[in-house]
Formats: C-alpha cells, structure tokens, sequence
C-alpha cells in the first residue's frame, strides 16, 4: 500500500514539476520539450534522482500510446484548408524526402564508421522522420504565426513522415536480425503500399464513424471527450494489429473528425489540448528516464557526425529534392529544411532495435538521443529568431480572450459569439451602418451597462458594450478581428507590415506597373492585381505568399475564403539577410579602439579556439578512450558475440 | 540616395491645417508647386489619380502621397505635420497627422521606387515617428528627417 502511494505522490509531483518548468523555460526561451527531456535525465539514474528505469518494453508502449494521442490532436487542430495547401509538398517529405534522409545520414554513418551498411542505414532510418510533438509545439509557442503554406507543410509533414520511418526501421532490423537484406527487399514495396494503404482507410473510415456516432449518440457531456480518444486509441491499435499504419491511421482520424461538425467540439478541443500536453510531458519525462546519460559518452562522436550530417546536409538535400516541383520561394525551403525538428520519434523508433534484440541496439537507442538533443538546441532554440530573419512571419492572429463562444447543436451550422467590445479594436465608436460584418453574420443583441439595447435603436457600438452575434464559424475569425483588442504580438507587428503600399484587389495591374515603372506584359495589364497575384500563386496562395515583379513584389495582404481581397506592393524586394541591415552601419558608429579591437577579434579568437580546440580533443580522446574501454568489459560478452553472429 | 537629396528645409511644415485629406492634399499641393514650379492643379490631380488606386494612408498616423510628374526636373520631398489629424482612410484606419508628399520626374524609374522604398522605411521607425510628433518647429523637423542617415545609407 505504501509503495502505491508514494508512486502516485512522485508521479503528480514529478508532473507538477515539469508544468512549472514550463512556465521557467518560456522565459528563457529554451525548447519545452528539451526541458521534460532534461527533467527526466535528471532524475534518472546518473541525475540526483536515481531512479533507474530501463524496461524499453513498457517504454515503447507508453511512448506509442502518447503518440498516438498526440498525432491525432494534431491532425484534430489541422483544418482542411491547411491540408489542400500542403498536402503535394508534406506527402512528397513523408515519402522520398524520408527515404533520401535516411539514406544519405546513413551513408555518411557508413563512411564514417563502418559499421556495415545495414547498421548504418538503420541510424538513419531511426533518425529520418521529423517529431509532431515537437514541431506542433515549436510553431504554435509564444503566438509565432508562419506563412501558412510553411506551417501546413511543417505539420502536416511531421503527421504523416512516421509511418514511413517505423517501416523503414522495422525493416532494416528484420534485415539485420534475419540475416541479409535479399529475402526482405522483395516485399518491401508491397508491404509498404500496404501499410501506407492500410493505414490510411482505417484512418478515414474510423473518423468519419467516430464523428457519425459522437454526433448520434446521447452521452452525458463529460463523455464526449473521453469517448473520442478511445476511439483514437481503437483506430491507432486496431490499424496497427491489421497490419496498417496506425499513425497515419490517427492523424487522419484527427484531421476528419476535426474538421467536421462535431458535438461539443470545444470540450472535445479543451480536453484534448491538456491531454496531449500530458502525453508529450510523460513521453518525454520517460524518454529521459530510460536513457543513462553515462553510457551516451562513448557514441558522442558518433552522434555528433550523424546529427551534423542529418542537419546540414541530409534534411536540406532532402528538401531540395522534394520541393524542387512546389512553388517555395528560396527562403521559405531553407526555412522548412531548418525546421526538420527531432523529437520523441527517433527515440521512440531507436527503441524498436533494442526490443528486436539488434547486436549493439542500444547504441543505436544513444546515438537518437544525442541527435535528437541536438537538433533540439540547435533547432528549437534558433528557429522564432530564423522565422524573423527569413522574413516567413505574417502579424498574428488576435489572441482569443474576453470572448464568449457557444456550441449549438451540430445540425445548425453556426457559432453564437459574445464579445465585449475593446476600446481600441475597430468597431468601437463607429456607427452601427459603417460596421462592416461579415457575409451572413448578425447582431443578437448589444448589453450596455446591464440593459439591452433595442436593435432599432443602437446608433453605434461603444467600447464596454456587450455584443451577441451569430456567425458561420468560417466568419468567426473575421469577426474577432472586428471586435477583439489587437494583442501586444499584433501591435509590435503593427510597425511590420507585409510591404510599403495597399490596394484593393480590384485595382488593374496595368495602373499600379504605370505608376511604380512596374514590368507588366501587355495581356496581364488589363488584369486587376488578385487576378493576377493568384495566377502567379496558384489556386493555394495564403496570406504573406508574395509574387516578384521586377524589383518589386506583390504580397497577399487579406483574403476572403479562397480569394485575395487585399494585394500590398513592396517596392524593393526583400532580400536573403541573416544579420540586421544596418549592421556595417552599426559597426561604423562603435568608437574607434573598440572599433579596432573588433577587426583585431577574429584572429585573436582563432589563436585560442585553436589552442582549446586542440587541449579538448586530447582530453576528450583520453576519456572517451577510458570510458570505452570500461562500458567494452561491461558489455563485452554481448557484443562479441553479436558481431560474430553475423 | 538620402533624404537629404529629395527634401529642402523650406519643404518642411511644422503645422499645417487641414480638416479633411482633400483640404491637407491641396494644401500640400500648393505648396509644392511653390517650390517645384509646376502647377498647383497639377500636382493635386497626380495625387489625388494616385489616391483613388488605393490610400497612401500607410498606417499608424503615416500618409506618403506620391506620384509621377512629366515636367520635373529632379524628386521633390515635402514633409508635413498636421496641427490635427485628419481622416485619410488609412489602412488602420486611424486618423493621419504625418504627411510625406513625394514627386518624381515622369522619367526617375528606379530613382522614384528607391526615394520611395526610403521614406516609406524611414516613417515606418516608430522611435522617429515619436520624435516627430514631439517637435512643432520646422528646422528640429528636417534634422530629424535628415539626421538617421548614416546608419541607414548601409
């Protein structure tokens, strides 16, 4: 009895512990899930905590269980919309870009340590796929808001690449377990197209039943939440038992069900939200855990090359090659091969050749967690200040707060929303007749001070009223744009816009080329400027997509559905700049000692790097030596007879 | 190219009175003909051809008409501060009390855009929009205007 206790008392604590973590790590800005990551390693059994956890068995069940819930939030938060921008570029990532990732990271593996090939080519297998926990994260903190053909392709992209890389991975430990890859080559891309296949019907069959029966059934509220993760949990295990992926399975599940009219859709929301978050903190916590920090020295160098490899030239070849058809402007592929983020998955995934009894998989098992603490520093922590620099931000949207939102039966395909009005959004003050609402939406009622007032006697709408609309919920953001208080985020972009000059998306081209010296062909002149933008972009152009014109560009500034309504011109393009335009400038007006100083720098540090360089590589090969040596007689007997087995 | 070279210190006013975009544009218009030689008329019917594509109101307070003359000799800046704003169906749609008129030979090209490009990242400065709105005499205005060149001309 006591024992359970004092395990439900270290499990909250333990929870409560990384919740208030998080709040730490915003400040600093340090990547979230590399915190409980942290948490974990700490308290494990080299960490003060001690605990010593190595029962990979259990890891790889909860670690899937978390998965699977954490995939099928992430498609449930992805609307339609973004699927149709992304889905060319995500699904050309998930398959080939996979496939090149995992090759090219496991050649370099290969060259470099000469494993053999299959073992190398497992490495990269574990570490091909990008991680939806951590990339959902990443994008969606501190109100970053990305191009949306970036984003969708981002995350779509991490939702669909695992199947891929469990197959990829089960394979090549197949391979290595039953000797020579010949018998196991001829089914692979049957058993593939099966998988992918498999997976992907489940998915959509076992959403659109999940949607059919939440929106039947007569359960008490409370119910709604927990029944669609059973179901989440019934098509990831029953997908996986038949045979299909079940990680596409539920992500698809996620994006049907999510996009539908689904009952109590905000509960459902509300309680998957804090459930995912559950989900990626003990995932995370238990992938610390397991891993012994000591025993990861001796496969440091290893790791190091992998993780460079797959960061500096596996992911960006990968990316090259598969957005090579997709229209992506230069900046916006260099951001999405920065963004290949590792995260749970690989390790999760570098459990499987330890469970299949790989000669030496727990190297295999180090190695992903190295490369995955890699890419978490160098990645997660670079990226918000990457978007900025390479210029893929739009302003963000308004932060849903002091807003009312209230679900109606899910025949009625409407939102009733309550605002009360902020004194500096757009309405307050105006007139009523100047209020611009959007198509199909309507005043309830406006509560001011306590009383309603009359609807055939409101003259204008004052900031502290209390306005009850109804809306079509694809208008409910529009809305809040009308009625909300910019954030702080908006109001720092505000100086930020996308270009120099707006216009209507009537205005023809031929007028705005004549006044800006514009070149124009002479059948595109008589177009009006969204016409034209959306011909350049093509039928998935998103607000912050821009087209060049000359020097110039023209940038989306607004778009009603899927039509441009607003085109910004930005009279010089902007160029690829990772340092601040004005950095020379900034160096000149430093005084003259320091400024001398400064160009004396480079030298002077490479004299010291060098010297450093050169006394850490003799301690460090000193070590890593001793340390080898001794995990060597420590495992030797399992390892030998590995590498004589085959 | 500098502010310098686009803007005199007699284009700049330090209070201008108007109480509708109309009144301030043909205000401004009047004065740059002033100062260019050109028509009064003219330079109103540039500006206002320019407005109706689409409102030069940039946001934030800013409004930086501009516009492509046949008989000009050089660009022509001219800088404006409003005693009180008036409406200028800005993008934001907040009221504009910072008026930067820019005129450009029919021929300028490049020129135009890139005199165009800096003043439009010169008002977009918060700090400098600050210090603007804060100084109501027209020489503190045109140092102002002049002065962050340096580590801008990079």
């Amino acid at each position: 009895m006591a024992v359970s206790d004092q395990l439900i008392l270290f499990g909250g604590a333990l929870l409560l512990l990384s919740i208030l973590a998080s709040v730490v790590s915003s400040r600093v800005g340090a990547p979230l899930l590399l915190v409980f990551l942290v948490i974990g390693m700490l308290l494990g059994e080299d960490g003060p905590g001690g605990i010593d956890f190595d029962d990979f068995g259990s890891a790889y069940l909860i670690a899937s269980l978390a998965l699977a819930i954490i995939l099928f939030d992430g498609g449930f938060r992805t609307p339609f919309a973004a699927v149709r921008t992304a889905w060319g570029p995500a699904a050309a990532l998930a398959t080939v870009g996979v496939l090149v990732t995992a090759a090219v990271t496991g050649l370099a593996a290969e060259i470099f340590f000469a494993d053999g090939l299959l073992e190398a080519l497992l490495v990269g297998a574990v570490v091909a796929s990008t991680d939806a926990a951590a990339v959902f994260l990443l994008l969606h903190q501190r109100g970053m808001e990305l191009r949306r053909r970036v984003s969708a392709t981002l995350e779509v992209e991490s939702g669909v690449n695992d199947p891929m890389a469990v197959f990829l991975t089960v394979t090549l430990v197949e391979a290595i377990t039953l000797g020579g890859a010949g018998h196991v080559a001829t089914t692979i891309a049957g058993s593939l197209m099966l998988q992918l296949g498999l997976g992907a019907v489940i998915g959509l069959v076992g959403g659109a039943v999940l949607t059919w029966m939440v929106n039947r059934l007569e359960l008490a509220p409370g119910l709604y939440p927990v029944f669609v993760v059973a179901a989440a949990l019934v098509i990831f295990g029953g997908a996986q038992s038949l045979g299909g992926s079940g990680f596409l399975a539920v992500y698809l599940a996620g994006i049907l069900s999510g996009n539908r009219r689904l009952r109590a859709s905000k509960l459902v929301r509300r309680f998957h939200d804090g459930i995912a978050w559950v989900s990626q903190i003990v995932m995370f916590l238990m992938l610390g855990l397991l891993v012994t920090p000591t025993n990861l020295l001796p496969d440091l160098v290893e790791a190091a090359v992998v993780a460079l490899f797959l960061i500096f030239v596996a992911r960006p070849l990968a990316v090259a090659l598969c957005l090579a058809p997709f229209r992506f402007t230069p900046k916006e592929r260099l951001f999405i091969s920065w963004v290949g983020l590792r995260g749970a998955v690989p390790i999760f995934l570098a459990i499987i050749p330890v469970l299949g009894q790989v000669p030496d998989g727990l190297r295999y098992f180090n190695v992903a967690f190295l490369v995955v603490l890699a890419s978490m520093l160098l990645q997660g922590w670079t990226v918000p200040w990457l978007a900025r620099r390479l210029d893929v931000e739009v302003p963000p949207h308004p932060e849903p707060s002091g807003k009312l939102d209230i679900d109606l039966p899910s025949a009625l395909d409407r939102d009733v929303i309550g605002y009360h009005v902020a004194a500096d959004s757009l309405v307050a003050g105006k007139r009523i007749e100047t209020v611009a609402l959007p198509g199909r939406t309507r005043i309830i009622a406006v509560l001011r001070q306590n009383r309603v007032v009359p609807l055939n006697q409101l003259q204008e709408l004052e900031s502290g009223d209390f306005v009850l609309m109804v809306a079509p919920p694809e208008h409910v953001f529009a809305v809040d744009r009308l009625f909300m208080v910019r954030s702080r985020v908006e109001r720092a972009f505000a100086g930020l816009s996308l270009g120099d000059f707006s216009f209507p998306a009537e205005v023809p081209l031929g007028q705005v080329a004549r006044a800006y010296d514009l070149p124009a062909a002479a059948g595109e002149r008589e177009m009006s400027l969204g016409a034209f933008v959306g011909a350049k972009l093509g039928a998935d152009a998103a607000v912050g997509d821009c087209c060049r014109i000359g020097n110039s560009e023209l940038i989306v500034e607004a778009m009603d559905g899927d039509c441009v309504t607003r085109v910004t011109l930005r009279l010089e393009a902007a160029e690829l700049s990772l340092l601040p335009s004005d950095w020379r400038g900034r160096l000149r007006r430093l005084p003259g000692a320091w400024r001398d100083r400064l160009i004396a720098l480079p030298g002077k540090l490479r004299q010291r790097l060098a010297s450093s360089t050169r006394a850490a590589v003799g301690w460090f090969k000193a070590t890593s030596h001793a340390l080898t040596t001794r995990w060597r007689e420590k495992t030797g007997a399992g390892k030998a007879e590995g590498k004589s087995g085959r | 190219m500098m502010i310098n070279d686009i803007l005199v210190p007699e284009a700049v006013i330090a209070d201008l009175k108007a109480t509708s975009k109309k009144q301030a544009l043909q205000e401004l218009a009047r004065r740059a003909a002033e100062i260019s030689g050109l028509h009064e008329r003219t330079v109103f019917d540039v500006l206002m051809e320019r407005e109706r594509l689409g409102t030069t109101g940039v946001g934030n307070g800013i409004a930086i008409p501009h516009g492509k003359l046949a008989n000009l000799d050089r660009l022509y800046g001219l800088f404006a501060r409003l005693s009180t704003p008036v409406d200028f169906q800005a993008i934001d749609e907040r009221p504009v009390d910072l008026i930067f008129v820019l005129l450009a030979p029919e021929s300028a090209g490049a020129d135009h855009l890139k005199a165009l490009a800096k003043v439009s990242r010169l008002l977009r400065d918060r700090a400098t929009c600050d210090k603007l709105r804060g100084t109501d005499n027209a020489e503190a205005l045109f140092a102002i205007l002049t002065e962050s060149q340096e580590d801008r001309a990079a």
